[in-house]
């Protein structure tokens, strides 16, 4: 397999409701951006890969074939991964594989999703089996709760640290250009939030985002022509069964499992050491704890103590979510892409306001479906 | 709703659904021009900077790939192909100027239709503003030099547009769901399958172990009652929700299967759920009462929290 980098990346300005663009302009302000980071032109892409949430978010099926004028795609291979909340990781590891494997030496991967158009909890709700818990879904609200709550006391993912993530999240997003959601809140003001489906209350849950992200990935050939390449060391992205007998409502197999094999792939034996920075995409405050045990951050359990202890910090000894995370903007479609987006530009030290100082490597941690798909990257400034 | 209970067999009853989406769709800048002009009986198109080419309807993004210019285009042009449908005749109509055809109705009187007829725009002046363009009806008007023009407007574009997708679906219940929708419905029994490799007891009902992957062997029924394993409050309203908040989401494990039930807990006073509810504890369903079964999971009301008793 050959080497492949990421050599250029770029968001939208994310916002409740971007009125200016259709979803089209969407995608293509991420993706010119991305050219624009990449010096190099949509004459430069040999293949193109977008990456949505489900079609009912906003009532367009395949809507790549309506992208394509808007991105330039017009007479090259085109191709749409759609995996819920991890498309963005998904379609990266399509794109990925495209240049690993020779039939391209340069992709550009466009993910986004504009959900100020239609009604999120009552499509994410279609998730379900029509016959068996869809009639009972609360979007994926309902069962993120039910899952917190039973993790609360084994593994001390208390509505303090819960809170705490949300601080240092939102914290984080004030010096995000591009993030949506700028606004500083205390511990007190999370805890004291109105409750959605309890214990997540309203500052546990992130912004409802229109937005977009693309990168663009080359072979080693390729990414000569464009400043400092990310190289992509490690990705994997795995699915747990529905409804399987034995799933742990503790920790989350295909996480560990994704880790696991993106670590292998770069030599990862202690990521705690071994990397500079991490995002992850944590669609409730809840779930950033449960990743930090998942990607072996630190032991099961050890999530609270670690938030408290100040390492998962901007200046901390491994920042998490440095650009806000899913605090700062929640385009679904497109969350998992920024998080890879994020820790690329991290190792190339292109974060501005908030570039953690000599980053090398950074992990990327996405997930999808009801939590049953999840996705880990591991990238560095060095090819190997 | 349920289609109920058929012994037909070349008739399987479905599971009917209807999904209700309402929508604010993003026009964007051309589409949102295109539409609001049309309240000014004036069709637009827009001209790429660098071929000159006229597509209409407007597009944001030129052949170049850059946004281009938004012209007004004559409302007259020649049909260039039709059909008749149960909705009326539709034609693609290549306007004057135009490089690209626009698809419209054809109103009025079109006897002779054909390839290559006139056609003028019809404006309906008491329509809504996006309806405004009624269709094209035959002309005999001589065809004049086209002239294609700079857009020049006051007319703010229309934003926003609502739109409503409304999607009917006739699931098939397949062998196991068939199986044990019925025993629901007419026993008020839960049933799910046996894996002859892990034992486990599986709901819903199916045809092969997710984990051994191997076929599931038998038909086992499973209790009513189970342990609770995880549970929400829910506040949050959100459209298409079929419940009223408050009302207590949860995951229930019934006993004898391996697997997760998601349904609802009830029958006390929800302010005193942190109290009454934890997790581990055990529950029992309560069946709605009466013959109004549907052979769905909400046969079941509720289930109801029954302490240490069993």
């Amino acid at each position: 397999m050959r080497n492949v980098a990421i050599v250029g990346a770029g968001q939208t300005h994310h916002a409740r409701r971007r009125t200016d663009v259709t979803q089209a302009g969407l995608a293509r302000e991420a993706a010119m951006r991305a050219l624009e980071d990449a010096d190099l032109t949509i004459d430069d892409i040999d293949s193109i890969v977008v990456c949505t949430g489900p079609v009912l978010f906003a009532a367009v099926n395949q809507p790549e074939k309506w992208l394509a004028d808007a991105l330039g795609a017009r007479l090259k291979p085109v191709v749409r991964v759609t995996s819920g909340g991890g498309t963005g990781l998904a379609g990266a590891l399509s794109g990925l594989n495209q240049v690993a494997g020779g039939a391209a030496e340069r992709v550009l991967v466009v993910a986004y999703d504009k959900l100020s158009e239609g009604a999120l909890q009552y499509s994410i709700s279609t998730l379900y089996d029509p016959f068996w818990g869809r009639e009972f879904a609360v979007g994926i609200m309902g069962f993120s709760a039910a899952y917190w709550r039973a993790r609360m006391e084994p593994l001390g993912h208390t509505e303090e640290a819960a809170a705490m993530v949300s601080v240092k999240n939102r914290r984080n997003a004030i010096r995000n250009p591009y993030a949506h959601f700028k606004k500083e809140v205390t511990v007190e003001d999370v805890l004291e939030s109105r409750p959605l489906c309890a214990p997540i209350k309203l500052l546990d849950v992130p912004p409802i985002s229109d937005g977009a992200c693309a990168v663009v990935l080359a072979s080693e050939g390729a990414a000569k022509s464009s400043p400092n390449p990310a190289w992509i060391r490690g990705m994997a992205y795995y699915c747990e069964a529905e409804n399987a007998t034995s799933r742990s409502m503790l920790q989350s197999e295909p996480l560990t499992l994704a880790a696991q094999k993106a670590y292998k792939q770069a030599s990862i034996t202690n990521p705690r050491r071994q990397a500079d920075v991490v995002e992850v995409q944590e669609p409730y405050t809840c779930f950033e704890l449960s990743y930090y045990e998942g990607l072996g951050l630190c032991r099961e359990g050890g999530a609270a103590e670690l938030l408290a202890s100040g390492a998962t910090e901007m200046d901390g000894e491994i920042p998490v979510n440095p650009s806000g995370g899913c605090m700062g903007a929640n385009p679904i479609g497109a969350a998992a892409l920024i998080r890879l987006a994020e820790v690329a530009q991290q190792v190339r030290e292109r974060c501005g306001d908030y570039q953690i100082p000599g980053a090398k490597v950074g992990i990327a941690q996405a997930g999808g479906g009801w939590a049953n798909l999840r996705g880990v990257a591991v990238v560095s400034s060095n090819r190997s | 709703m349920a289609a109920g209970l058929n012994t037909g067999i070349d008739e399987a009853p479905v599971f009917e659904t209807t999904l209700t989406m309402p929508y604010t769709l993003t026009t964007g800048r051309a589409a949102g021009t295109y539409l609001a002009e049309l309240a000014n009986q004036r069709i637009v198109g827009s001209r790429s900077s660098s071929s000159g080419k006229v597509v209409v309807p407007p597009s944001d993004y030129g052949d170049d790939g850059e946004p281009p210019e938004l012209v007004v285009v004559p409302a007259t042009g020649t049909v260039t192909a039709w059909t008749r449908t149960s909705a009326g005749t539709l034609a693609m109509i290549r306007l004057d100027g135009a490089d690209t055809d626009l698809v419209h109705r054809i109103v009025g009187d079109h006897f002779g239709l054909a390839n290559g007829c006139r056609v003028a725009a019809v404006w309906a002046s008491d329509a809504e503003t996006t309806n405004a363009l009624a269709g094209f009806e035959l002309t005999d008007a001589p065809v004049e030099e086209a002239e294609v023009v700079p857009l020049e407007t006051d007319t703010e574009p229309i934003a926003e547009l609502p739109y409503q997708l409304d999607l009917d679906y006739q699931h098939s219940y397949g062998l196991y769901y068939g199986r044990m929708f019925d025993e629901l419905a007419t026993q008020r029994r839960i049933v799910g399958t046996k894996c002859p490799s892990c034992q486990s007891v599986l709901i819903p009902a199916r045809g092969n172990c997710d984990v051994c992957f191997v076929p599931t062997a038998q038909v086992v029924d499973v209790a009513d009652t189970g342990t609770l394993l995880g549970f929400s409050v829910i506040n949050m309203e959100f459209v298409g929700q079929k419940r009223k908040p408050p009302y207590i989401y949860a995951e229930i494990n019934l006993d004898g299967s391996a697997t997760r039930l998601i349904h609802n807990v009830g029958g006390f006073d929800i302010d005193r759920t942190e109290e009454l509810l934890s997790i581990g504890m055990k529950v029992r369903a309560v069946w709605k009462e009466g013959t109004s079964a549907r052979g769905t999971l909400a046969d079941i009301d509720y289930f109801e929290p029954i302490g240490d008793q069993s």
